[in-house]
């Protein structure tokens, strides 16, 4: 039975046919960060009051780049390796987020466009076992 | 505090080294310095010395391990790490001692080797941001420089040609270096047919990485006249980070703050030039040439803007006019820049002061800029790490 693992955990919902993201925020200065052990304060607060949030699917493509080489360990993909697009999106909670692009081309990537969150295999191993990131897909 | 007068410099030239380790390359770098200035080993009270980061434990305490190739003295030894930036943190903490009246004469240096291909991460924690950008989203540093530049040539117009510009520019005085890696003259063509890296891109607009190493001797200025009857001054060193809700991606980061709009693109380094220019008591009005981070052609375009030399949006129009040539109103680079010597990471801001020495000392041959007085060297790196040195006559 195949599974499907995120590469590491806690870093979105998993299983599940919504992902999210899971970030934190701090209910003093009101920042919002990712992932939540990265901890991210407004200058000025020094408090430690956060508490976990599942950020918005939704957000926007801020730019994006199509990487044609394989990046260094510890990235794996599939063999042989495929390019593959990269963006920076800036979800509703207004924290802005790297991440890979998937179901489409560099040419079907425009500024600002609306994008989702999904999870997807990044690669898998001997067994057919999928290990999952999440990435960004063109709405 | 204490006028700090810079007396020696050396370098070992870049390039790819598999035969050396970095203190061969430090140590050549270290003994050059020396030279250069008139003083022996046994003069230095201090040493400043940059942490090579993959070169294990030796590496973390390389200028222990320099200590005991040249000759263990006793002195204190700094060792530092501010990735790309680390040398300009070298530099500071070498400046502090001698401006503060600690040291008389001090070194600062640093060696690095790059592993092949693209810079890796060294850490092994998945929740650590700098493994994680790899792991989970494969975001190399050229790709996050990519993401830039588009945002520039949405913002600003910039072309292909111009990215391609930057290098050729820059490579018409690295084939005059003889410390240079590339020692060649690129056309736009060639540039242009380079291999698409991370669109908009390409091979030859992304710095390659390089081994090499430099040092820097320097000392009082009440001191320095017994050595040399024209001493430059380190007229200021500004270190600077980045602040909350800067709009750009840098390297290493996985998520980021909502954009703030009253915080500057490149805030890291925007800090750090004005806490040099404050120290200096100058601005960029003063400043004659500027050897920049051009770990890119995005980085070639955007920092002369960042340094408040001209407006947002202008690079493009001056280095069509040739502003950024030697004559021009700041010559960029005239070592090469990092397109001609490809990035030795904790080193190279080392280097960068060592041609900002050279070219006011009126000893850079054909790439000199004439009558040059005030020199800037900027560094650049992972996180918002940032530093820049201004040099004077």
């Amino acid at each position: 039975m195949v599974k499907q693992i995120p590469i590491t955990e806690g870093l979105f919902t998993w299983p599940s046919e919504k992902p999210q993201l899971i970030g934190g925020t701090c209910k003093t200065c009101g920042s919002y960060y990712f992932p939540k052990r990265s901890i991210v304060h407004k200058p000025g607060c020094l408090n430690e009051d956060v508490e976990e949030v599942l950020f918005s699917r939704e957000g926007k493509l801020i730019s994006y780049t199509w990487q044609y080489y394989q990046p260094p360990p510890p990235f794996k993909s599939s063999e042989p390796f495929v390019p593959f697009g990269l963006g920076l999106v800036e979800l509703a909670e207004g924290v802005r987020v790297n991440g890979i692009m998937t179901d489409c081309k560099l040419e079907d990537l425009k500024m600002n466009m609306d994008v989702q969150l999904v999870a997807r295999k990044l690669y898998d191993d001997e067994q057919g076992n999928e290990y999952m990131t999440w990435m960004f897909r063109p709405i | 505090m204490r006028e700090v007068a810079v007396i020696g410099i050396g370098m070992h030239k870049w390039g790819k080294f598999p035969e050396n380790t970095f203190l061969d390359l430090a140590a050549y770098a270290a003994r050059e310095a020396l030279k250069d200035a008139g003083v022996g080993w046994m003069d230095v009270e201090m040493v400043s010395s940059g942490i090579y980061k993959h070169g294990g434990d030796a590496g973390l305490l390389s200028g222990n391990m320099l200590m005991s190739r040249l000759g263990e003295i006793g002195v204190p030894v700094v060792n530092i790490w501010g990735a790309c930036a680390t040398a300009t943190s070298v530099v500071r903490t070498a400046h502090q001692s001698v401006a503060s009246g600690e040291c008389d004469l001090v070194m600062a240096v640093a060696g690095d080797m790059s592993p092949l291909g693209m810079l890796p991460t060294i850490s092994k924690d998945p929740m650590d941001p700098i493994f994680m950008r790899f792991q989970m989203i494969g975001l190399s540093n050229p790709a996050y420089w990519a993401m830039e530049c588009r945002q520039r040539m949405e913002k600003y117009g910039t072309t292909e040609l111009h990215l391609a510009k930057a290098k050729t520019v820059c490579s018409k005085y690295g084939a005059l270096n003889p410390n240079a890696r590339y020692r060649k003259e690129f056309t736009i063509e060639e540039v242009l047919n380079s291999t698409m890296v991370v669109d908009p891109l390409r091979l030859f607009e992304i710095c390659a990485t390089s081994d090499g190493a430099a040092a820097v001797v320097m000392c009082s200025m009440d001191k320095a006249r017994k050595y040399t009857t024209k001493p430059l001054t380190i007229a200021g060193v500004g270190l600077g980070s980045r602040q909350y809700g800067d709009p750009t991606d840098s390297p290493g980061m996985v998520a980021l703050p909502p954009t703030a709009t009253d915080v500057p693109l490149l805030s890291e380094s925007y800090n750090a030039a004005r806490n040099a220019y404050r120290y200096a008591g100058i601005g960029p009005e003063d400043i004659d040439f500027l050897e920049l981070p051009d770990n890119s052609s995005w980085h070639y375009l955007q920092y002369p803007e960042t340094l408040g030399f001209w407006g947002p949006g202008e690079s493009e129009h001056m280095l069509d006019e040739g502003e950024t040539m030697k004559g021009g109103k700041l010559p960029i680079c005239p070592s090469g820049g990092f397109a001609a010597f490809g990035e030795a990471t904790a080193a190279q801001a080392l280097a960068q002061l060592c041609e900002v020495v050279w070219q006011l000392r009126g000893d850079s041959g054909e790439r000199q800029v004439e009558g040059a007085k005030v020199g800037m060297a900027q560094s650049y790196g992972l996180f918002g790490s940032s530093g820049s040195i201004v040099v004077k006559k």
